[in-house]
Formats: C-alpha cells, sequence, structure tokens
C-alpha cells in the first residue's frame, strides 16, 4: 500500500520547470530514497508536499488525504526537515522543541524524548543560535521527529554531519520504521549514502523521474540499458549523464 | 493557544523591554514639560487633561507609533533570523491564527503603553492643576480612544513586517510613513483617518469636532481590512514560492 502518491506533479516557475509529470509510489513503512543532483527538483517535490508551495498542475496523495484540501490534516500526519535547520535563534533548543511540541499537543516528555534521540540532552539549555552547524542540523531532525509522526520528510538531512554524525543519522533513519512505524521520505544527491539506508529509491533529473524501484530493479534496469552496474554511484551518473545528453540532443 | 507559543517566541528578543522604555520615555515627556512650562500651563483656561494632551499627544503618538514599528520589526526578526518562520509553515497551525497572535500581543503591549502614558497624565493634572477633579470614566474613555485609533497603524505596520525578510526593509518602510504622514494636515477629515496619521488625533479634539464615531467606525474597518489582507497575502505567497 503507498502512504504517498503524487499524479503527474508538476511545478513551473515561469519559463523554468523544476517538476514535471512526476509520479511516485512510496509504500508504507518503507524509506524511500529521493535520489538527483542538486537542482533536480527534490526539494520543490518535497516542499509541495507540505504545503510550502502549490503544485502548477497534477496532484498527489498523502494517506489517502488531498491537498489542498487537507493542507492541516497532512501536516499533522508529517514531521519534515526542509533543506536547512529552521528554528528560533533566541530560543534554547528545548524552547524550540518545546514550541512545536504545544502546536502538536504532544506530552511534555516528548521532548525530551526527541532531544536524546538526535544527541542534544547536554546542550538542550543552550541557545539554537549558538549551536554548530551539526548540532542545529540535529535540532532541525528533532524538531521532524518530535511525537514520532507516521510520516517523515527529509531533505538531504546529513548536511552539516560529521562522519560519526552522518553513521548516526544514517542508522537513526534506517532503524525508524522498525522502531517507530514510520514512512521515510529522504533526499540525497550521493547514491552512496542512500543505497546504505533506503528500500525503495527514485532518481530524479531535471524534474524528470529517470527510475523509481529497488536497488536491485535498480541493477537490472542499469544492466539492460547497458550503464555500468558495478559501483551504483557510476551507475547513477551514467544514468544522469545519459538524460542531459537526451536533453541537449532535444534542445 | 497562539497567543502563547507567539508570546514564548518573543523571548530573549528584547520586545518587552523595548515597549516598557518606550512606554516610560512617552510618559516621562509631559512631565518634563509641565516642569519646564508649569507657570504659562496652568494659566490657560479648560480641562486640565485636554490642555495636557494638546501639549503633549503629538510627540507621545510619535513615539507609541516608533516603538509599535520596531516591535513589528522584531517580531518577525525572530520568525525569519534563523527561518523559524518556515519550520512553523510546515506544522498544523493556520498562519492566520500566528499572525492574529502576534496583533493580540502588540495591541495588548501598546494599550499598557496608552495606560501607563494616561496615568502620567492624570498625575500631571493632579500635581499641577488645582482644579483637577479626577473622572475614571473619561480617563478610560481617553485610553480606549487612543489606543483604538492606533490600531490600523499596529496591523499595517505587522503586514509590512511580515511581507519582509529583511528587518531593515521594514523599519525603513515604517519609518517612512511616519514621517510622510506626521507632515500631513492633521485638521484635514479624510488623511487624519490614515494609518500612521490617525494615532495622532485626540479624543477632546474629535468631540470637538463631532468626528468621534467617524474615528472608531473607520479605524475599526481599517483594522479588520489590513488583517484580511494579510490572510489573502498568506494564501497567495504559496502560489509564487
Amino acid at each position: 500500500m503507498n502512504i504517498i502518491e503524487t499524479q503527474n506533479l508538476t511545478k513551473i516557475y515561469g519559463n523554468f520547470t523544476a517538476v514535471s509529470k512526476l509520479n511516485l509510489h512510496i509504500r508504507k513503512g518503507s524509506v524511500y530514497g529521493f535520489l538527483g543532483p542538486n537542482g533536480a527538483g527534490k526539494s520543490t517535490t518535497m516542499k509541495m508536499f507540505l504545503g510550502l508551495t502549490n503544485p502548477t498542475a497534477g496532484n498527489f496523495h498523502i494517506d489517502g488525504k488531498t491537498y489542498p484540501a487537507n493542507r492541516v490534516s497532512i501536516l499533522k500526519e508529517i514531521g519534515s526537515f526542509i533543506e536547512s535547520p529552521a528554528f528560533y535563534g533566541n530560543l534554547t533548543g528545548e524552547e524550540n522543541l518545546d514550541i512545536i511540541r504545544k502546536i502538536l499537543g504532544l506530552h511534555k516528555s516528548c521532548v525530551d524524548e526527541a532531544l536524546q534521540l538526535v544527541g542534544l540532552t547536554e546542550f538542550r539549555k543552550r541557545l539554537a543560535k549558538k549551536y554548530s552547524l551539526g548540532m542545529k542540523q540535529r535540532l532541525g531532525l528533532a524538531g521532524a521527529l518530535i511525537g514520532k509522526p507516521p510520516i517523515l520528510i527529509l531533505d538531504e538531512p546529513t548536511n552539516g554531519l560529521d562522519p560519526v554524525g552522518i553513521h548516526e543519522i544514517r542508522t537513526l533513519i534506517r532503524s525508524l520504521p522498525q522502531r517507530y512505524d514510520c514512512t521515510v521520505l529522504v533526499s540525497s544527491h550521493l547514491l552512496s549514502e542512500v543505497e546504505l539506508m533506503a528500500d525503495d529509491i527514485g532518481i530524479l533529473n531535471h524534474g524528470r523521474l529517470l527510475f523509481e524501484g529497488t536497488l536491485d530493479d535498480l541493477k537490472k534496469s542499469a544492466q539492460a540499458a547497458g550503464f555500468p552496474t558495478d559501483n551504483l554511484e557510476d551507475t547513477f551518473l551514467a544514468m544522469i549523464d545519459e538524460d542531459n545528453h537526451k536533453r541537449g540532443s532535444a534542445i | 493557544m497562539s497567543l502563547v507559543i507567539e508570546s514564548k517566541k518573543l523571548k530573549r528578543t528584547g520586545y518587552l523591554a523595548a515597549f516598557l522604555a518606550g512606554g516610560f520615555l512617552a510618559a516621562a515627556f509631559p512631565v518634563v514639560y509641565m516642569m519646564v512650562k508649569a507657570d504659562e500651563v496652568t494659566m490657560l483656561s479648560g480641562n486640565p487633561i485636554d490642555i495636557l494632551m494638546s501639549a503633549n499627544w503629538q510627540i507621545m503618538a510619535m513615539l507609541n507609533i516608533l516603538v509599535s514599528i520596531c516591535g513589528a520589526c522584531m517580531m518577525y526578526y525572530a520568525e525569519y533570523a534563523d527561518n523559524g518562520i518556515q519550520k512553523m509553515s510546515v506544522l498544523p497551525i493556520r498562519q492566520g491564527n500566528m499572525f492574529l497572535g502576534k496583533f493580540t500581543i502588540a495591541a495588548l503591549v501598546l494599550s499598557a503603553m496608552v495606560v501607563i502614558e494616561t496615568a502620567v497624565l492624570v498625575g500631571c493634572g493632579e500635581y499641577w492643576f488645582s482644579n483637577y477633579r479626577f473622572d475614571l470614566a473619561e480617563v478610560l474613555k481617553i485610553a480606549g480612544f487612543q489606543i483604538f485609533v492606533t490600531l490600523p497603524t499596529v496591523m499595517l505596520m505587522l503586514v509590512i513586517a511580515s511581507a519582509c525578510r529583511n528587518m531593515w526593509v521594514s523599519l525603513g518602510i515604517g519609518v517612512i510613513l511616519v514621517f510622510t504622514l506626521s507632515i500631513l494636515p492633521q485638521d484635514n477629515a479624510v488623511l487624519s483617518l490614515f494609518p500612521f496619521a490617525s494615532p495622532y488625533q485626540m479624543l477632546p479634539a474629535a468631540i470637538e469636532s463631532g468626528r468621534t464615531v467617524l474615528f472608531l467606525v473607520v479605524c475599526g474597518i481599517e483594522t479588520a481590512l489590513f488583517g484580511v489582507a494579510e490572510v489573502i497575502y498568506l494564501k497567495v505567497q504559496r502560489c509564487f514560492e
């Protein structure tokens, strides 16, 4: 069963098409890796799911609900982290999470749980503006994870983290469907990172979906198309390169 | 709920301190004025509060407006500085309610300022005018009127601040509006109804010219209209982001 589905989802800015007729199918309880180079349309798609920007055409369903009619009830089910950490610098990490907790109507203990989950308990009383980049990233993740939402939308969540932090967050994301029975949509421009945590992947380039399926499906599809399959990074690069080449010829 | 959340967001921003400082500064003005000009002013005939207001209210109202501008800028600076507003827009809370929470706080803090200022005017009347008789109803009417005619300015300034990511832009727009509208003739019926001009109107003068109801109705409509405009702006904004 798909918890998120899009039908010809499109976003056009002036004469630039950021997302073109996207048809995504995200299975409930899976980690879905959303992959693509910078500017491929990953963040724009995620922003549309969160109602931060309106689609130009097409539509999407999240847990059977449609946008914009059910915007607020969709947001009740989603924990998100988009582009860069968003917080109030004049408040402590704990106070930031407490605001989110109040809006979501959660119990006070949820703040402690979220802080512990991302390893910020020790720095809970420090002003968020005084956090390091990695700590801000963790605070953003805590804001997404608080209350264990059934759907998580994470846009490049490991940006700015050190290798140990990347490993911790990656392991955490991988464990979320089992621990909290949630579905995770995580974006990245690194296939090496996505393959370590995702069940399914979707590859996006210039707003178009080039591939959707499991990693095994990707290998089979790449083999059939004559792309290198020894290293998934090479497969991804060859796929993007061919698409760019096709687009170049088309133009 | 929005009110509690919005007030929590203002922690450590200096918002309350700015309003208190502005309120006391505005309240100090009539005291200083009377200390310097008591002999001349007490010779004038008429209601002491009317005399004190006509001598001091222009400056006090300007300070109220300037503090309201700073307050609106501070509120939205806290939202935009570290992108907190983006987090709020992906949470199940209506943006319109958030704005209404901010307006309520701004209106309450402005009310506190005006109450302090009115109390000081009453104190000046008691201290310097032997013929002054304290009338609570009169004082409450004056304070209520002065708060009400300032609300469109507070609302419009919040709308401006919410639309500008850069605090200096909204601050600049606010300051330009203050000085542009303060140089317009105050006795012109139409111009005096504009936001940034209406706070200079005083209840005694409004009663004398028979415009009290006009001011209250128009300022109420303006406040509601700017609030509706903000809600529409928040909806339309998503189409262009």
